[in-house]
């Protein structure tokens, strides 16, 4: 259990860096891929619907603390998107990666509407289609495209967990 | 009571409800909430110097070799231009010592007189995509606070929306949350420039309702009115680049185009006051 807390605190971390500063460099059509996004995705769909909301929760608050306008904002949407994949796929093929790519495609446009749609509909202009064009089916493909990456370094470690309580039990 | 701590429903429930609750607390700034938040900016702000340090490196060793060409036909033109203004300087700095003795004498109070630049470089951007906030690398510590001005040597940024311990995010004036109050410096007419969803992609903001008898063309000059209190009088802001009308709308809205490039913004100045102000808001004199 502590294994897996410093691991996925570490993951957190460093997706959060590479997303606020490297991915600037590399934006596809000015869209840079939501690593924090994948991750929850990756990870809800590897374990349960509980550590899929406890991941969720907290990439949400590193986001909310290292940019962002009020605190809690992403980590409410992080923890349901959390929660409602782990609680998704109990019936599925977990290593399969069509069904790794079906859900961040999913999740990526369900996400930044929520984004969106929580932002501006105070403001009072909402224009659906237009952000859907030239941002979220973007970076819902580029998300795709990353996602392959971070769901290998999560297979990895989740393995590694699983043999690790293994062994643990036989004493 | 340990049934409904179990179930997975309630525990989501309430945290919903004390997120909800810590959203609304910290929508406040002086909210004491956020010195949560400057707990993992102290943490991360120093690995974003780094990483964003490195990128700009490896991004730059890359476009060495597709440059050179440009950069040298640059290099004749900048010559050419550097000849121009020096010669345009020295006649104007006659005109500066002229207009710094008619000050003296009217005893009108230069605006920029009261405040302190102060350098900084850009950590980190924000992590989504719908924001145009980023990170700074100066903080409370070098004296930076809420809502002072984010300048470049052309032209005006935006604000400090949140001043950290050692680092700050500035929300710049072509995100959709940013109003700044100008003014058309042609005619000495207010307008409000804003960010706007579509055109901040391209590094454009919008002046919204510009009433019909007001003076506005292509190519005039936009400067900060320094009403709100926020921005100091007269930084410039821009220029007019549109001016249209929605059919069937009252008011016309221009599109401005601000005078600093966006998407290669790399160091800014942070403008800090230097008149102290204590806690009950008079001046210290």
């Amino acid at each position: 259990m502590r294994v897996k807390i410093i691991s996925y605190s570490i993951l957190i971390f460093i997706m959060a860096l590479l997303q606020s500063t490297v991915f600037n460099y590399i934006k596809i059509f000015d869209v840079k891929p939501n690593l924090l996004l994948i991750l929850i995705v990756t990870v809800a769909l590897l374990t349960n619907d509980i550590e899929g909301a406890a991941i969720g929760f907290f990439s949400g608050l590193v986001q909310d603390m290292a940019s962002g306008k009020v605190l809690g904002f992403y980590a409410l949407l992080g923890m349901y998107l959390g929660f409602s994949i782990g609680a998704m796929n109990k019936r599925l093929n977990r290593e399969n990666i069509l069904i790794l790519l079906f859900f961040t495609f999913v999740s990526s446009i369900i996400y930044e509407y929520f984004v969106y749609l929580l932002n501006s509909i105070v403001r009072g202009t909402v224009d659906l289609i237009y952000p859907f064009r030239h941002l979220i089916l973007t970076e819902a493909l580029y998300n795709c495209g990353v996602s392959v990456l971070i769901f290998a370094v999560v297979l990895k470690l989740n393995r590694w967990f699983v043999s690790m309580d293994k062994t643990l039990r036989k004493y | 009571m340990l049934r409904l701590i179990r179930n997975k429903f309630f525990v989501i429930f309430t945290l919903t409800v004390v997120i909800l609750v810590v959203m609304g607390l910290s929508s406040n700034q002086n909210s004491k909430l956020n010195v949560v938040r400057n707990a993992t900016s102290v943490i991360l702000s120093p690995f974003q110097k780094f990483f964003d340090f490195t990128g700009e490196k490896i991004n730059g060793t890359f476009v060495y070799f597709s440059d050179v060409k440009a950069l040298k036909e640059e290099n004749d033109l900048l010559k050419a231009q550097i000849d121009e203004l020096s010669k345009e300087n020295k006649e104007l700095s006659g005109y500066k010592a002229k207009i710094d003795e008619l000050r003296l004498a009217l005893n009108i109070k230069n605006h920029f007189e009261d405040y302190e630049p102060i350098g900084a470089n850009i950590i980190a951007k924000d992590m989504g995509n719908w924001f145009n906030i980023f990170t700074i690398d100066r903080g409370i510590q070098d004296g930076v606070s809420n809502n002072d001005a984010v300048v470049t040597s052309k032209g005006l940024v935006g604000r400090i929306l949140s001043a950290e311990l050692m680092s700050s995010k500035v929300i710049s004036i072509i995100d959709e949350d940013s109003t700044v109050s100008s003014r058309i410096v042609k005619t000495n007419e207010e307008v409000y420039v804003k960010g706007d969803m579509k055109l901040k992609d391209q590094g454009l903001c919008r002046a919204n309702s510009i009433f019909n008898d007001v003076d506005i063309a292509v190519g005039d000059t936009i400067e900060t009115s320094g009403l709100g209190g926020y921005y100091p009088k007269g930084i410039t802001l821009g220029e007019v680049m549109e001016v249209r009308r929605k059919t069937g709308e009252l008011f016309r809205y221009a599109i401005i185009k601000p005078a600093v490039d966006f998407k290669r913004l790399d160091e800014v100045f942070v403008l800090k006051s230097k008149k102290k102000v204590d806690k009950t808001g008079e001046n210290e004199k």
